[in-house]
Order: structure tokens, then sequence, then C-alpha cells
């Protein structure tokens, strides 16, 4: 399991460096997913399936897929078709594929050899015991992220929304008091 | 452990403004009505401020993850004090304002509640999400004004390099748990071998990740564009409960955890804070914006505060009190004037020097409150400043902290002619030149009383400060650590 922690956390470390060194979106995005997975696998090679499968199924797959959409969807115009075969080149996908292609090995390997249970220390961490402690002991960490995710919800709506047209701008010199909303 | 009622009672002022912050947001949903908006965000920050009262029955006690003690309530009274005073500054800076004006409210609940999280916590856990849900919010009140691009730029800027700090936060956070395996202060506190190098490395990372929220010298590059591009309230707010927020916790980590007392450590705090002063005073002096001005000022005054976080034992937590008290009401007084004169919004603030010039053939009693913030900025006696500078200096003095003491003296010199640069403004002769005014009836607002009273706050501290000082004795004395 040490290997597999090792291998993974180096994947992670070179997915990230791609992230940030590539000029392409799409490419850095791809990277990106890599590094989530990778990160997935140094928590399960840690003991921590349960933190592990949440961050295949929540960062690497309803967050990245979202991502990527967003992304591509901004991407549409004349030049989509060229951009697609362009993005299609060995060179773009060959380094997130070998990356992947590790750490799919590792992941073989692991369960080749059979002891899923094995981990570097410690017990295993299972949704149980992370459910004890975030309803127990931590509830308010659970309600201060509640709080957390609404600030950041009424943030974005109101910075990503457009400015009211129905609303002229208020008279700079006279200050006019315009109607009560 | 779980959470009792006791535990409940302590946590009771947190409760409230994230109830208010609720009520608010389904207030919105149901009708806008700004000024209800803000009559129910100020019932529900002075409830909380009463609930205070109860809290000190039960004080000191430690919740699973937040402890309660003096210092948390010290902190917490400021906060909301504070709160309440961008509260009112910006229900007339948003009165005309011509998008929805409710969310800022929310974004102002949320945050205050999060600066009250961090500054009670004695847990990793809740230093990480209270410092989130201070900063979160603030995003969004600094770019509230989003169409204004100056406004967008502060809220994209505090973002970014927000967001780097937080990493650093985490990095830092990382190295001291695979340390000790605890994220408890106590249990960190408990785990330390001598000179662990990974600790240390830990400790510094976090000292990155707090300075960057101080705008400690190294740190502190964002400072004068978020405060300028930001709106008036938010400036206020970020420049009040954020930075109290975070030298609390600050403070708690240096008294607290022993990563923190490192020789090294002390040593780089000292280089700082001389780092801090000079560099905040100097880069002040050439300053045409009276926000930026009161950016690098807010600076300097953070770098005098680290004294105490260099001493960090005997006086230190009485002084750090009084210092936070009387900088918090003089510099609410200062932002106040500028959003009472930018109010109702109409653009880009008025901010710059020359708007300032002749104020007081026209604002005559304006004019007095910004004269008054200024001379206490500058510490000048019979002032709420100057009792804050004589403990700092006390404390530099008492503890042979020589270089520290020739700093301060040295950034009050240099700080003395800024200030006075702004008064000489203020009483020119009136420039033809004259774009924005604060409303005829600004006296007899709720803005403007806030500000008048800030004012008289200010000169009653400086001329009679036994309450203040004896307050803050009391709570420094039951603060556990």
């Amino acid at each position: 399991m040490e290997v597999a922690f090792y291998l993974s956390g180096l994947v992670a470390v070179l997915a990230t460096l791609g992230v940030i060194t590539n000029t392409n979106p799409v490419h850095a995005l791809l990277y990106l997913v890599v590094s989530l997975i990778a990160v997935a696998l140094v928590f399960f090679s840690l003991g921590a399936p349960f933190a592990a499968a949440l961050e295949v199924i929540v960062y690497a797959g309803a967050i990245m897929v979202l991502f990527v959409f967003v992304v591509m969807m901004l991407n549409l115009g004349e030049a989509v078709v060229a951009q697609e075969r362009a993005w299609l080149k060995p060179r773009t996908w060959l380094g997130p594929a070998v990356l992947a292609a590790v750490l799919l090995l590792t992941l073989i390997a692991a369960l080749w050899r059979g002891d899923i249970g094995l981990v570097i220390s410690g017990e295993t961490l299972t949704a149980k015991a992370v459910g004890t402690t975030l309803f127990g002991p931590w509830l308010l960490i659970v309600e201060l992220a509640a709080m957390l995710l609404l600030a950041a919800l009424v943030t974005a709506s109101h910075v990503g929304r457009l400015a009211a047209p129905d609303k002229p701008p208020m008279h700079q010199e006279t200050g006019a008091r315009k109607e009560v909303r | 452990m779980t959470l009792t009622t006791t535990h409940l009672v302590a946590l009771l002022p947190l409760i409230l403004v994230c109830a208010t912050a609720i009520a608010v947001m389904l207030g919105i949903a149901w009708r806008r009505h700004h000024a209800a908006t803000v009559l129910v965000t100020a019932i529900g920050l002075n409830l909380a401020l009463l609930s205070l009262l109860v809290v000190w029955q039960v004080t000191p006690i430690e919740t699973p993850l937040l402890v309660v003690d003096g210092l948390t309530i010290f902190a917490t009274a400021l906060i909301l004090v504070s709160a309440l005073a961008c509260t009112t500054l910006g229900h007339a800076y948003l009165e005309h304002y011509t998008g929805p004006a409710e969310e800022f409210y929310l974004l102002l609940l949320c945050s205050a509640a999060g600066g009250m999280v961090l500054a009670a916590s004695q847990h990793l856990a809740t230093l990480f999400f209270g410092l989130e849900l201070l900063s979160m919010p603030l995003y969004g009140m600094l770019a509230y004004a989003f169409h204004e691009r100056r406004s967008l730029e502060a809220g994209i800027k505090y973002l970014i390099l927000s967001a780097a700090a937080t990493a650093f936060l985490l990095f830092g956070m990382a190295l001291l748990y695979s340390q000790t395996g605890r994220l408890d202060l106590a249990g960190l506190a408990s785990g330390f071998a001598e000179d662990n190098a990974w600790a240390l490395a830990g400790a510094g990372m976090m000292l990155v990740a707090l300075g960057f929220k101080l705008s400690i010298v190294p740190f502190h590059l964002w400072a004068p564009d978020v405060y300028e591009g930001g709106p008036g309230p938010a400036a206020t707010f970020l420049a009040s409960v954020s930075k109290i927020a975070a030298f609390i916790i600050l403070l708690r980590l240096v008294v607290v955890s022993p990563a923190f007392q490192g020789e090294w450590l002390q040593e780089t705090l000292v280089v700082l804070a001389l780092a801090t002063m000079l560099v905040g005073n100097l880069l002040a002096l050439t300053q045409s914006n009276l926000k930026r001005l009161l950016a690098y000022s807010s600076i300097a005054h953070f770098g005098y505060l680290m004294v105490a976080l260099v001493v960090s034992d005997g006086l230190a937590k009485e002084t750090a009190g009084v210092y936070l008290i009387t900088y918090v009401v003089t510099v609410l007084a200062a932002f106040g004037v500028i959003t009472v004169l930018s109010s109702p919004y109409g653009g880009a603030d008025a901010a710059a020097l020359h708007h300032y010039r002749g104020l007081f053939w026209r604002r005559p009693y304006l004019t007095a409150v910004l004269t008054i913030t200024m001379l206490s900025l500058a510490g000048i006696p019979f002032t709420a400043g100057f009792i804050g500078k004589f403990y700092i200096v006390a404390l530099g003095v008492e503890a042979e902290r020589w270089w520290l003491v020739g700093g301060i003296i040295v950034g009050s010199a240099i700080g003395l002619y800024y200030y006075l640069r702004v008064m000489v403004t203020l009483f020119l002769v009136e420039a033809g030149m004259r774009r924005r005014d604060a409303p005829h009836d600004w006296g007899v607002r709720a803005g403007g009383v806030v500000v008048m009273g800030l004012a008289l706050l200010v000169l009653l501290l400086g001329v009679y400060p036994a309450p203040m000082i004896e307050w803050v004795r009391v709570l420094a004395a039951t603060s556990i650590g």
C-alpha cells in the first residue's frame, strides 16, 4: 500500500503541475480530473475509503464534468470543429492518459494482492465513523458549512445578475429620490 | 462530547446572528424592502449584543470546537458593534442604489458570524471555517457595485489573493497535523517536541495566511486597492471586523501554541512588525486618496499591535484589547465620514483628497468628526488613539524591546505628517469643484448619528479611559490560556 500511496501522490503532483502550466483550459481540466482521482487514491490508501469515494463522486464526477461542460459551452463558435480536431492530437491527451494509466495500474495491483483492508497505518475510516463525527461533535461545522454555501450562493447570484435595466441611475447633483421599492 | 444546553447558551450570539441571516434571506425571497431589511438586521445584531450578558454568566466554557472566554466575548462585542455601524452606514449608502440592495445585509450577517466563529475557535477546523465564512461574503460585499469597474476589481483581487492565503493556511494546518495528529489547539500544544522543523514550517505558513488577512507588510499589497475600490460600508467592514477576528485568533495561537513561541517565529514577528510599521507609514505619505491613505494607516496600526504578539505575556492581552477598541472606534468613524459623504450611492466613492478640500466651510460638524479621527489615528492626547499608543509603548518598554519602541516612535512621527496633511486640506479655502456632498440632513439620519456618536466616543475614551481599561482587564482575566 505504501507504493500505492507514494505513486498516486506523485501522480497528483505531476497532474497538478499539468493543470497550472497548461494554457488551454480544457487540457488543464483533464489534468485536474486526473489529479483529483489521484488524491482519491491517496485517501483510499490511507484507509479512508469513504472520503475517497466522495472525492471521486463529487469532485472528479459532478464538479469536474460541470467545469468541462461550461468551458466547452463557452467555446462555441466558428472554430469549434477545428478546435475539437486540434484537441484530439496525441500530444494533448497523452499526458493525462499516461498518468491515469499509472493510477489504474496501481489500483489493479492493489486489488490483485487481494487485501483491500490493508492500509498504511491506523484503522479504516468508515462512512459510519464520518457520520457520527459530523453529526456529533462536529455539528457546528456542518452548520457553518451551510452558512458558507449560502453566502457563496448569494454572492454568485448577486454578481452574476445583469444590472437592472428598468431603474434609471440616480441624478448625481440633486440626488433625486426614486419611488420606494 | 455532544452539545448541551449550556453550550447552546454560550453559542447564543452566533445562533442569533445566523438566524437573523436566515430571516433576512427569507424576507428577500418574500418581498424586497430595504428599510425593513435594515431593521431586521439591526434588531438581530442588537439581540446578539444583549445576549452577551447572558453568555457572560456561563464563561469561561469550552464547547467541542469553540471556546467562550473573556477574549471571545470581547471580540464578539467589537465585531457586533462594528457590524451594526456598517449596517447603519449601509442604509444611508445603498438607499438609492439602482440594483437590489438587500443582499448586502445578508452577506454582512454571514461575514459577522464567520468573524465570531474565528475569534472563538480553539480547533483548526473552526479556524478554517470561520476564516472562510468571514472572507467569502466579503468578496460579494466588495464587488457589490459590480458594474463599477473598481468595485469589481476589488472583489476579484481579494478573492484570488485570499484563496492563495487559504492554500497556505491549509498547508500549514496539514503540516501541524502530520506532526501531532491533533487538530485542537490544546492537543497541538501538548503534542510538540522541541525544535520541530515541520511544525515550525506549518506555523509559519499559518502566519502567512493570517498575516494576509491583517495586511502585515510582505502580504499587504492588496489592501490599498481593495479599500479604494470596495463600496464604503464594505471597506469599513473589512477594516474593522475582518481585522479584529484575524488578530484575536493570531493572539490565541501565539499565546496557546508552543509552535508559535519558538525563537525563530518570535524574531520573524519582530521583523514583520518593524517592517509593517515603517512601510505602512512611508507608503501613506504620498497618497492622494483618503481610502488608500487609511488602508496604509491601518497597515501601520497593525504593525504597532504586533508588539503585543511579540511580547505575548504580562500586559499583552490587556494592551491588545485596549488598542483594538481605540483602533476600531476611530477607524469606524473615519470610514463612516467617507461613507456619509459618498451617500447615497452614485458611482465611485468620494475618496480623493480634493473632494475634501474646504469641507469645513460646508459641513463643519462632519469636518470635526474627521479631524478628531485623524488626531486619534495620529495618537494625540485627549483622543482614544493616545491611550492605545501609550499602552503599546509601555508594553514595549517593559519588555525591553527597544527596536520595536523605536519603530513605533519613528512610525508615529511619519504618521503625523500625513494625518496633518488631511486635516489641512479640510480647512483650506473651498475649491470651485464640488462633485459629491453629503445629503443636507445627514446629521439627523442614522448614518450621521452613528458617525457623530463614534467621534464623541473617541473623545470620551481619550479623556476618561478608566471604564474601558477596567472592562478589558476583567475580560482578559477570564480568558483561557
